[in-house]
């Protein structure tokens, strides 16, 4: 049995990776020599992924006017660091799918990831002075360390979420991990992002969508994780009622400058927009 | 009324004879203690205690008398859907474990001084937690009304179908329900306890003979 996060981490190895246009998007954003050509050119070498871009982009998620029919006006339209966000987004489900477990269905929880990107990047804009694609991405991302616990300890995941259904009023998932393994999920996704080289900015968000005390370099965005991650449960369940799910750490609300007069609308707009999004990655 | 600050609770209250088995655990927030039971249990107090369960397809059926504060709750489903189809009458084989989990929890209301005519009755589950078992929940739903008609007890309030698995906590002193929804995540986990239960049903039948009062 693993010990640490990262150590049950760096057990997965071969099995999810991410996709090698990610990662040469990854490189040339970071390169400064680099131009959107250069990006342009590396999106079009890999032809499905380009297809899935235009249809992302030509989705609802964003409201052009124009068609975008070429990757480098996808470019220049949503912007560079928005469409490594999108590549990345655009392999999550896949590295979803490497995987498999007996506890979730992977239908149910690629839903609860979606739902709470998508009230991840409502939040962002409401908020202001956040990227909503990075907070998009961040929501599909913030539970993936679920996944490696169910698929690497499933005994201990399923003693964890017997020890939720034995508590009166659902204790949350991840302080019954933190009792039965010693870590949780957000540790397990935040070891990962390390050792994807994420962006910081997700990498907190992961980590600390649960403990919001230690995003040190990005407490608003991993704040809005947190609301985001509440909207989709309540989403899920569908209530209006804050009391039916996880409760929201006070301190979120003063790292977004967010109030509770965003929940409702949230619960309601994503309820909305899964149904249309929900085909599209 | 107790106050909030108290940090240590009380001893849990004595329980009902042939109830000692049933876990019960201290409840901060209802400030009680609340009895948990699992798929095929049920529990009937007369004390001012929860009882709780988590349910898929199966069914809780919660009753009390009011003016006593006895009451309980049991969790139960019906082994097979299909042997309930094909049988129109519903003393079929498989509605005879619906029958035994609603007399015992009725008849040890009854034996313990609650009056038939006071029964108050809740019911909750029922949920088609899993594509596959869309008729599940539906028959165990379908059942229990039945049978409250056919006893003539009426049902003051429910929250029954739909596709989510629940938490139940009851106070029968009180009659106060909580019922949360709970997220797909533990559909799995719960499906499995009602599938355990159910196959412990199928593989040791019950005699036919509950009493009726």
């Amino acid at each position: 049995m693993a010990k640490t996060a990262s150590e049950l981490v760096s057990d997965i190895g071969g099995l999810i990776t991410l996709p090698d246009v990610y990662l040469k998007i990854d490189r040339l954003v970071n390169d400064p020599k680099s131009s959107t050509t250069d990006i342009a050119k590396a999106v079009s070498q890999d032809p499905s992924f380009t297809a899935r871009l235009l249809r992302v982009a030509n989705s609802p998620l964003y409201k052009v006017s124009s068609t975008i029919d070429s990757v480098p006006k996808a470019i220049s339209i949503i912007g560079v660091t928005q469409i490594r966000s999108l590549a990345l987004s655009m392999s999550v489900s896949k590295c979803f799918a490497g995987l498999p477990n007996e506890l979730v269905s992977m239908e149910n929880f690629w839903r609860h990831s979606l739902l709470c990107a998508l009230a991840a990047r409502l939040l962002a804009k409401t908020a202001r002075r956040c990227d909503p694609d990075t907070l998009f991405t961040a929501g599909l991302l913030h539970d993936i360390g679920e996944l490696i616990i169910f698929n690497r300890m499933p005994e201990q995941a399923k003693q964890a979420l017997e020890m939720v259904l034995d508590s009166q009023d659902e204790m949350a998932v991840n302080e019954a991990e933190l009792a039965v393994i010693g870590f949780d999920h957000a540790d397990v996704g935040g070891a990962l992002a390390v050792r994807w080289h994420l962006p910081p900015v997700l990498t907190e968000c992961i980590a600390y969508h649960h403990n919001l005390a230690g995003a040190m370099q990005h407490p608003r965005e991993t704040a809005l994780v947190h609301l985001a991650n509440v909207i989709a449960l309540m989403a899920e369940v569908d209530t209006l009622e804050l009391d039916d799910v996880e409760p929201i750490d006070p301190a979120a609300w003063e790292k977004t400058g967010l109030d509770l007069s965003v929940v409702e609308p949230a619960v309601r707009a994503v309820q909305t927009e899964i149904v249309e999004i929900e085909q599209l990655f | 009324m107790l106050t909030p600050s108290i940090k240590k609770p009380p001893p849990p209250p004595l329980p009902l004879p042939g109830f000692e088995h049933v876990k019960r655990s201290w409840n901060a927030k209802y400030e009680a203690y609340a009895a948990r039971i699992l798929p095929g249990e049920f529990y009937v107090t007369r004390r001012d205690e929860g009882i709780y369960t988590t349910l898929g397809s199966c069914i809780s059926a919660c009753i009390r008398d009011p003016l006593l504060g006895i009451g309980g709750m049991n969790h139960f489903m019906l082994p097979s859907i299909k042997e309930m189809s094909d049988s129109h009458a519903w003393g079929s084989a498989a509605t005879r474990y619906g029958n035994f989990a609603m007399e015992h929890l009725i008849n040890v209301i009854l034996s313990n001084g609650g009056a038939r005519e006071r029964l108050e009755v809740k019911i909750f589950g029922g949920g088609c937690i899993l594509q596959n078992m869309s008729d599940v929940g539906q028959s165990n739903i379908a059942f229990v009304r039945e049978y409250l008609k056919t006893e003539g007890l009426q049902v003051v309030s429910e929250d029954v179908g739909s596709p989510y698995p629940r938490i139940v906590v009851y106070f029968p002193a009180t009659g106060r329900v909580r019922v949360k929804r709970l997220r797909s995540l533990h559909n799995n986990a719960i499906v499995e306890q009602e599938t355990s239960y159910i196959n412990t049903v199928k593989s040791k039948p019950i005699a036919g003979d509950v009493e009726l009062f």
